[in-house]
């Protein structure tokens, strides 16, 4: 198989079959998609389209039926946290850790040395503006402030992939339209190459360079959508013209691809 | 008018009940075969000391086993079943059933089966220590929130990892909840095998010395025994205050 250097994630006619009884469906039918380094690309599509299948195809929690997931160049057979990293719609923080402990615990789980962790876990804590926080616990951070946690701790092993599944669904709009500038001022400062799969149009759109759109039964990729916004986003942009053009653009291809 | 310091209060109200028990006592408004008075509790201790500490020691040595042994058994058991979707179908009904079972009624068994010695005590004790921590731990490991899992499977996490990282620590708050009760059956459990089959320990001290009337005899084995409860809760109290920190926010609901 060619390996093509300019991306960093390649998915190739994945499909995913699902089978109750004799009634089987495609979850997934022949996707395909690739991403260059540094491109922070949105998922968007109706409940049920298989953005999480497809995501959990990536993080190597789910097989693919057929189909191959290659992360700079190797195939994704099982959970790969040195190529993948994953920020869930919750922050999933183990509670008896402190918030270095937390962003360790990938390390961790590599018995990583104590040093080598405590750096890394200082240099992501300072890069999330958390420093000061480092011996906190959980319960003492607020939602926003887990977040940011639950994203130093997916960026510890330094993947060459950030998945990120809804992470900002379950905050509230004030602390996601903050999460939003501080997200992309991490990205941009660890220069991650993105894949964020969501619900919402304009923060698709807002954040993206690309958006993916998917339509349902089966889910497959209707549409590819260039953000043609300046970078760096700045929050007027929400209100721009082109970000509402395009939010409305994406909401009627999903609108069309639901019967 | 102000109140007491905390720390004082208990010591306090302790004196004063035990002046009030000695009042009573002595005016005749107690029956002196039922409660005896804190005077001869300490005439007791003074004259039977030695014998008494003999005792004690015999009861603490298979009260720190049994709990021992129950406490590691009933983890480790409650783990293995608790992640193991296939034995907890199998034993979950049968642990059920023991627990409805008055385990009084195998102590014949025992006795005849390991004697009147120490081993049938810590025995027993195990016996009725080690369920409720296993059916806590059970309970703890298999309501683990799996999105937990997936996240430390997505992390790297090997089988082993999770549960030792991830399942048994989430486990731990409610892990400590069964080692505590476990705690007191087990204590129970040897004590009263104690009064039913021994030449030994406190709990033939409290049964012995009923049966002759000894009256301070009987109340110095319960004191003991009450001083012994309140070691017990201090020691869970450190256990808890230790492995459960974080879960105070947890309960709160932040």
């Amino acid at each position: 198989m060619e390996v093509n250097p300019s991306e960093i994630i390649s998915v190739r006619n994945v499909t995913r079959t699902f089978s109750t009884g004799d009634v089987s469906f495609n979850a997934l039918e022949d996707v395909s998609l690739s991403i260059a380094p540094g491109r922070f690309v949105s998922i968007v599509g109706p409940s049920g389209c298989g953005k999480s299948t497809l995501l959990q195809i990536v993080a190597g929690l789910t097989a693919a039926s057929s189909g191959d997931v290659l992360i700079e160049g190797q195939r994704i057979t099982g959970p790969s946290p040195d190529k993948i990293g994953v920020v869930f719609q919750e922050p999933l923080l183990l509670p008896w850790k402190t918030a270095a402990e937390n962003i360790e615990f990938p390390m961790a789980l590599q018995s990583a040395s104590k040093s080598l962790m405590q750096k890394r876990s200082a240099e992501l804590l300072s890069l999330v503006g958390l420093s000061e926080f480092r011996d906190s616990y959980p319960h003492q951070l607020s939602g926003g402030m887990k977040q940011r946690v639950a994203i130093a701790r997916g960026l510890v092993r330094n993947p060459p992939l950030l998945l990120m599944d809804e992470p900002f669904a379950a905050l509230d709009e004030q602390t996601r339209t903050k999460m939003w500038a501080e997200l992309l001022r991490i990205v941009s400062k660890s220069q991650s190459t993105v894949m964020f799969v969501t619900h919402g149009l304009v923060e698709a759109v807002y954040l993206a360079d690309e958006v993916l759109v998917m339509g349902s039964k089966p889910g497959r990729i209707i549409e590819r959508i260039f953000v043609d916004l300046q970078r760096p986003r700045t929050l007027d942009m929400l209100g721009s013209t082109e970000l509402g053009r395009l939010r409305n653009r994406i909401w009627n291809l999903i609108s069309e691809s639901v019967p | 008018m102000t109140i007491l310091p905390r720390k004082h209060r208990t010591l306090v109200m302790t004196l004063l009940l035990t002046l009030l028990w000695e009042a009573a006592y002595r005016a005749g408004l107690l029956n002196p075969i039922i409660f005896g008075s804190p005077i001869l509790v300490v005439q007791a201790a003074m004259k039977d000391g030695d014998n008494f500490l003999r005792a004690f020691q015999v009861t603490a040595f298979e009260m720190v086993v049994a709990v021992a042994i129950a406490w590691i058994a009933g983890v480790l058991l409650g783990i293995v079943i608790g992640i193991s979707r296939f034995a907890a179908i199998l034993i979950a009904p049968l642990l059920s059933a023991m627990i409805a079972l008055p385990l009084i009624v195998l102590y014949p068994a025992f006795v005849a089966g390991l004697g009147i010695g120490p081993i049938s005590k810590i025995a027993y004790g195990t016996l009725n220590g080690v369920f409720p921590v296993m059916l806590a731990t059970m309970l703890g490991v298999s309501t683990v929130d799996k999105q937990y899992l997936v996240m430390a499977t997505a992390m790297g996490a090997s089988r082993v990892q999770l549960v030792t990282q991830v399942i048994a620590r989430m486990a731990v708050p409610t892990i400590v909840s069964g080692l505590r009760v476990g705690m007191s059956l087990a204590i129970i459990g040897v004590i009263t095998s104690e009064m039913l089959a021994s030449v030994e320990g406190v709990g033939f001290w409290i049964s012995y010395h009923r049966t002759l009337f000894n009256v301070g005899h009987v109340y110095l084995g319960i004191i003991q025994m009450l001083l012994v409860a309140i070691a017990a809760n201090w020691i869970l109290k450190q256990l808890e205050d230790r492995l459960g920190r974080w879960k105070q926010g947890v309960q709160t609901g932040k």
